[in-house]
């Protein structure tokens, strides 16, 4: 064998070694992430509620009661209310949410005005402030606009609070090239059509990124509509489980599992957008 | 250096102060000797000059508001502005339905009268600048913008005033008036017994003096807070490169089937953080499997989160932390790479340069570029983790501390403090404090970073 | 400076001009007297709703349903209609009362419904009206009295008393306990009588089955269930005629660290489980293994035994008939497992009253009254008893069924039961109390006996008491 041909070899197994070595690593996050949830599933699969009839991570004796129970045993727990009224939750919250945060994001990479950096420092720091106690104020406020107990309210919080959140975003409009803006402003478009037209379809990742985030937050919220929400037909999942009694186990699993799905169903609708980001890049420099 | 600098920088700044005012006031004097009849009309009654120019819509609009702001001091503002103030002065009696006044709803209401009040004087002054500049216009032989440019500006020239209009409302009555409240209640005596219907007082710094004066609370404040910075920076330090790098493999050319291996730390993403919290505990628990298969395997069952599992504690609170953190760090890494330009790599790979290189050199600035703030804010979020050791070793006292966990965050210890037992003046106080703190260090932070400093590099 | 400057200061004092006046006069209106008035007029609100909240085993075994029913009917011919709140069992008055969102009438437990007194968040109850007035004994009343402005009110009706229980399985008695375990012939088990017979026969069960099964098990750093012990010793939880002044605290007065003993002593029977929750959780699927003999818990919680009997392939009559509920063992007069010399003394549990209470929030408390009273009548309690399993308050119904509804009556009647303070500063019992009693227990059983003597006893729990002085007194004290 000639030099060459050794060197060829030899970069032909490093390579060989690190995708080798990429999936063991891949699998091993893999298997991390996976088994608390698949201990989930499984427990969801017990036929005794009481997560101590299992024999280390797995149930002894398997059953789908739970299911069944979980969507029609109502009287207690109506977990398909619970539902669908997170669902309306997040939901409304995430498209309020969104584009309210990219606005400010947008506004605070793009313009600038007098009162902008300030704006910044004291969103930074008013993010700083040990939360617990503002939501007794949260609470009196939406007792005098007779928001107490109504979805509404909620999605009210969700959404007005969201754009505290615009640094992630901003970040990302600060690296998208100030040329795509001033090409399209020497055509005559207005700084509207800019956002509308070019930003935006630059922006998908962070869009997805955005909705998912807020979207997220309402769906796995236990706080807020534990405070706002009185009557149990208005709770959401998250505030329903956590009443589940104690040997309800196997019916707790279950629930968060089904709370999980939507969240991995619109991953896996948006996972593209995510990905091909800037495919083409409008203006290259 | 950089601080040196900034501090030799820093009387230049304060000299820069007064200009700008003197700046401002001299715009206003100007107003207010050249202005017209029209300008004064718009003075006594907003909207009246802009009617006078014929600008009917504009106006209405302005005299709308005047209309609206006055309407709603006679039904509620002024009393609210003096709640502010009194905190109530009739103590309500429920048992025989005489309805008194509700001290923290007078404190709330009142701050959001001072809001209102601020808001309109801003829209005062803009409906003054606004005539003055139509007699300009006209003084100069111009025409003036009308109506209908005046709306198309709103979503061009100004487009940022239309966009941040509803974002800032709701940030000021959602976020900010919470923590305005959560401030002022620092300085009164609310809590304890003094909850409504009894009346609440303003107390001044009494709550600070009290803080000051405990002996007992020095010792577990400095052990404490010494754990919170090493938790804040280790867990963040943790889920940032760890998320990065997970993000970093999975945009790897050789792997296959990216949005599969993706989806698992979605998985961890999708389940609520306190469903959790709860199966972590159980499940390192003397009860848990853990311990299960240990004692299966003969080995004596082990206390990682009991009572003197000081670390053991400590760690698995990192690594829970992480497994629920990581999946966020690593889709928000996602998409900024995802934007990276590509030709810089091209240019790196023909100078042959390494792929080590290749992250250190473009991947890591452009990454810490973007993301500076959100590392500030994950430090934050991080700092003030509440949920992490409530859920996973709540309920139990360490030896040596004062009313708190050896595991227990500064948040944790307030909580126990004060929350748990209504001491809401005592705890805003104590808030208070650690929000200081917090505050310094970030900030500085912040304002030494790059994406602060050279926000315009890629401009 | 031309014209302007005055439109500006006048504009600038119109606006003040308004806002004094109008502040000015909400400030005079509020100070003029509103003359209150008695709520209860005997005449009962005609064509109103009201809202019940009950809690979630009476929801779930059909007993609410039921109740609503029977009232509603009863009092169809006013209007009135009783409703489910439908909210969460433990939901706070004081939180959503004063704006219009809470309950009409509440069923919680004596120590969370007199929390509410001091904000005046229930109405105090003319309860002599009431048809169970005399026949509720005198110390389950005393847990709904206070005193306001000097004179002392009734602020709930109890309808049943809470005391922990020994839950044991009948089957798994030796067999020969009637020669063996029986010797003061009673004809009933020692084991189930006293503690020091329970300790030696969780002895047994660990050696005999070479550590598989256990005894008696309970998660000693329940603080609900612990407390028990250091009551039972001369411990109390606030000084004070009343039990209520937070300025003495008393788990270590007299001899209350005996109670650390015996936690300590228990726990060398068990297993590490018992320094957390796991046991109180795990207990019901246990307990239907077979795994565990015993342990203590509230009535309550009866049907998830029989649930999880099922669940193990037992037949629901099995399981019933098998899974019994008996008062508290006795202690022993030493304080010490090992040494009944000395004989044997009544155990003080932690306990409480549960009963209903009116909203002062309620639109229409006579109809809510008359609700209370419908609710507490013989006839009611008594399904109440029979489809729940409680031990009623009523002295009448309690010896008309008997058994352990009458010893549990009987244990309130003679100070058995420690009646948990309707003190908000209880909250900062716990975490101290608890800590401590997983201290020990671990100390046992890691065999690092540090606690071993009774002067460290002495010393863990007095600092017990200290911390929970801290925790109450650093940040409230003025």
């Amino acid at each position: 064998m000639n030099k060459a041909n050794v060197k060829v070899v030899k970069t032909k197994t490093k390579r060989v070694l690190n995708v080798l070595i990429t999936y063991c690593i891949l699998i091993l996050v893999a298997f991390i992430f996976f088994f608390p949830c698949l201990w989930l599933i499984l427990a969801s699969f017990s036929k005794s509620g009481s997560i101590y009839s299992f024999d280390g991570f797995f149930p002894a004796q398997y059953g789908f009661d739970t299911f069944k129970s979980l969507f029609t045993d109502t009287v207690m727990y109506n977990y398909p209310r619970w539902f669908l009224n997170t669902l309306f939750i997040a939901v409304m919250s995430c498209i309020l949410g969104t584009l309210l945060t990219i606005l400010t994001a947008y506004c605070m990479s793009r313009f600038r005005f007098k009162s902008r950096k300030a704006m910044m420092k004291a969103t930074l720091l008013l993010g700083m402030f040990p939360s617990f106690m503002g939501t007794i104020a949260v609470y009196l406020i939406m007792t005098q606009f007779n928001l107490i107990n109504q979805h509404w309210g909620l999605i009210l919080i969700y959404s007005a609070q969201a754009p505290m959140g615009y640094m992630v975003q901003k970040g990302f409009f600060d690296t998208i090239p100030y040329s795509i803006d001033e090409a399209a402003r020497i055509d005559g478009a207005s700084n509207f059509t800019v956002f509308v037209k070019f930003i935006l379809p630059l922006s998908k990742p962070m869009l997805v990124y955005t909705a998912l985030t807020s979207f997220t937050w309402p769906w796995s919220d236990f706080i807020l509509p534990k405070m706002l929400l009185i009557d149990k037909d208005l709770y959401t999942v998250a505030v329903g489980l956590m009443s589940l009694g104690e040997t309800e186990f196997a019916r707790f699993a279950a629930g968060s599992i089904f709370i999980a799905i939507p969240i991995i169903v619109l991953y896996f609708c948006l996972v593209k957008y995510m990905i091909n980001g800037m495919a083409a890049g409008a203006v290259k420099e | 250096m950089k601080i040196v600098k900034k501090i030799k920088a820093l009387p230049d700044k304060i000299r820069a102060v007064p200009g700008n005012i003197s700046k401002r006031l001299a715009g206003a004097k100007e107003i207010l000797t050249q202005g017209n009849g029209k300008v004064t009309a718009s003075m006594l009654v907003m909207g009246l000059g802009q009617l006078l120019y014929k600008q009917w819509v504009k106006g209405a609009m302005f005299a709308f508001i005047q209309i609206a702001f006055i309407v709603y001091f006679v039904l509620t503002g002024a009393t609210d502005l003096f709640g502010f103030f009194t905190l109530g002065t009739r103590e309500g009696n429920a048992w025989y339905g005489v309805e008194g006044d509700n001290s923290v709803v007078r404190l709330i209401m009142g701050i959001l009268a001072i809001m209102i009040i601020m808001l309109y004087a801003a829209i005062y002054v803009s409906n003054v600048k606004d005539v003055y500049r139509t007699q300009c216009a006209i003084d100069t032989l111009k025409k003036p913008a009308d109506f209908k440019q005046e709306a198309a500006a709103l979503l061009d020239k100004s487009f940022h005033k239309t966009a941040l209009a509803l974002p800032v409302i709701g940030v000021c009555v959602f976020s900010i008036l919470p923590i305005v409240f959560m401030i002022l209640i620092a300085f009164t005596n609310y809590g304890g017994d003094i909850v409504p219907p009894a009346l609440v007082d303003w107390v001044g710094f009494a709550n600070f003096g009290k803080i000051l004066s405990l002996g007992q609370f020095a010792p577990t404040f400095f052990k404490i807070f010494g754990w919170n910075m090493l938790w804040a920076v280790l867990a963040t330090a943790l889920n940032y490169f760890a998320g990065l790098g997970l993000a970093l493999l999975l945009n790897k050319k050789c792997v296959k089937g990216k949005a599969i291996w993706r989806a698992f730390p979605i998985l961890a993403y999708a389940i609520p953080g306190f469903i959790t919290l709860l199966g972590f505990k159980f499940m390192f628990s003397y009860g848990g499997p853990i311990n299960y298969y240990i004692q299966q395997g003969g080995g004596e069952a082990v206390g990682f989160l009991g009572l003197d599992a000081k670390w053991s504690a400590r760690f698995i609170g990192l690594a829970v932390n992480a497994w629920i953190s990581i999946p966020s760090t690593m889709l928000l890494a996602t998409g900024i790479l995802s934007n990276v330009n590509n030709d810089l790599y091209e240019a790196a790979r023909v100078d042959g340069a390494s792929a080590w290189k290749q992250f250190i050199k473009i991947t890591l600035p452009y990454v810490l570029f973007a993301t500076t703030p959100v590392l500030i804010s994950q430090f934050i979020g991080n700092f003030n983790n509440f949920g992490i050791f409530y859920f996973l070793r709540g309920g139990l006292y360490a030896d040596g501390y004062f009313l708190a966990s050896d595991t227990d965050l500064l948040i944790n210890w307030l909580y126990n403090m004060s929350i748990d037992n209504n001491y809401y003046s005592i705890g805003a106080a104590i808030s208070l404090v650690i929000f200081v703190i917090t505050s310094i260090i970030s900030l500085t932070v912040y304002v030494l970073s790059p994406s602060y400093k050279q926000e315009e590099t890629f401009r | 400076m031309r014209k302007t400057l005055p439109a500006l200061i006048a504009h600038i004092a119109i606006i003040l001009a308004v806002i004094i006046v109008m502040g000015t006069l909400g400030l005079i209106a509020a100070g003029l007297d509103a003359d209150g008035n008695e709520k209860f007029t005997g005449e009962i609100e005609r064509n109103v709703t009201l809202r019940i909240l009950e809690n979630d085993t009476a929801k779930e075994q059909g007993y609410l349903e039921e109740l609503l029913n029977a009232f509603n009917e009863k009092y169809a011919e006013y209007g009135i209609k009783a409703v489910d709140a439908n909210m969460d069992q433990y939901t706070d008055l004081e939180k959503g009362g004063p704006y219009g969102y809470g309950p009409d009438v509440l069923y919680q437990a004596n120590d969370a419904l007199m929390k509410y007194v001091d904000g005046k968040h229930i109405l105090p109850l003319p309860v002599e009206q009431l048809e169970c007035a005399d026949k509720v004994g005198e110390r389950a009343w005393a847990a709904y009295r206070a005193k306001a402005g000097g004179q002392e009110f009734t602020f709930g009706v109890p309808v049943n008393i809470q005391q922990p229980l020994l839950f044991y399985r009948k089957d798994l008695l030796p067999e020969n306990w009637e020669t063996e375990w029986d010797d003061d012939k009673n004809g009933v088990p020692d084991i189930i009588e006293n503690w020091t017979d329970m300790y030696r026969f969780s002895q047994q069960i660990r050696t005999d089955s070479n550590g598989a099964r256990y005894g008696y098990m309970k998660s000693l750093n329940d603080g609900y269930f612990a407390s028990g012990y250091f009551l039972s010793y001369g411990g109390y939880v606030f000084g004070g005629e009343d039990g209520k002044d937070v300025s003495d605290i008393g788990f270590s007065k007299n001899d209350g660290w005996m109670g650390g003993r015996i936690i300590r002593q228990l726990a060398s029977v068990m297993n590490f489980e018992c320094t957390e929750d796991t046991i109180t959780r795990n207990s019901y699927s246990r307990m239907a293994q077979g795994t565990y003999f015993a342990t203590m818990t509230t009535p309550d919680v009866y049907t998830l035994f029989i649930k999880e009997m099922v669940n193990a392939g037992y037949t629901e009559q099995y399981a019933r008939d098998n899974l019994i509920m008996t008062d508290v063992p006795a202690l022993p007069v030493s304080g010490d497992l090992e040494d009944e010399s000395q004989g044997f003394k009544d155990m003080t549990a932690m306990g409480g009253v549960n009963g209903y209470a009116i909203s002062s929030y309620t639109k229409a408390p006579n109809a809510a009254l008359a609700f209370v009273n419908f609710a507490t009548s013989y006839n009611m309690i008594n399904r109440r008893a029979e489809l729940l399993g409680i031990s009623p308050a009523r002295s009448d119904l309690a010896e008309a069924l008997g058994g352990l509804n009458e010893t549990i009556k009987e244990n309130l009647d003679k100070g058995s039961i420690y009646v948990m303070p309707s003190v908000r500063a209880l909250a900062q019992v716990w975490t101290p109390l608890q800590t401590y009693c997983a201290t020990i227990a671990k100390d046992m059983l890691d065999n690092k006996n540090v606690y071993a003597g009774a002067e460290k006893l002495k010393e863990g729990i007095a600092n017990v008491d200290k911390q929970i002085y801290d925790a109450i007194h650093t940040l409230g004290g003025s």
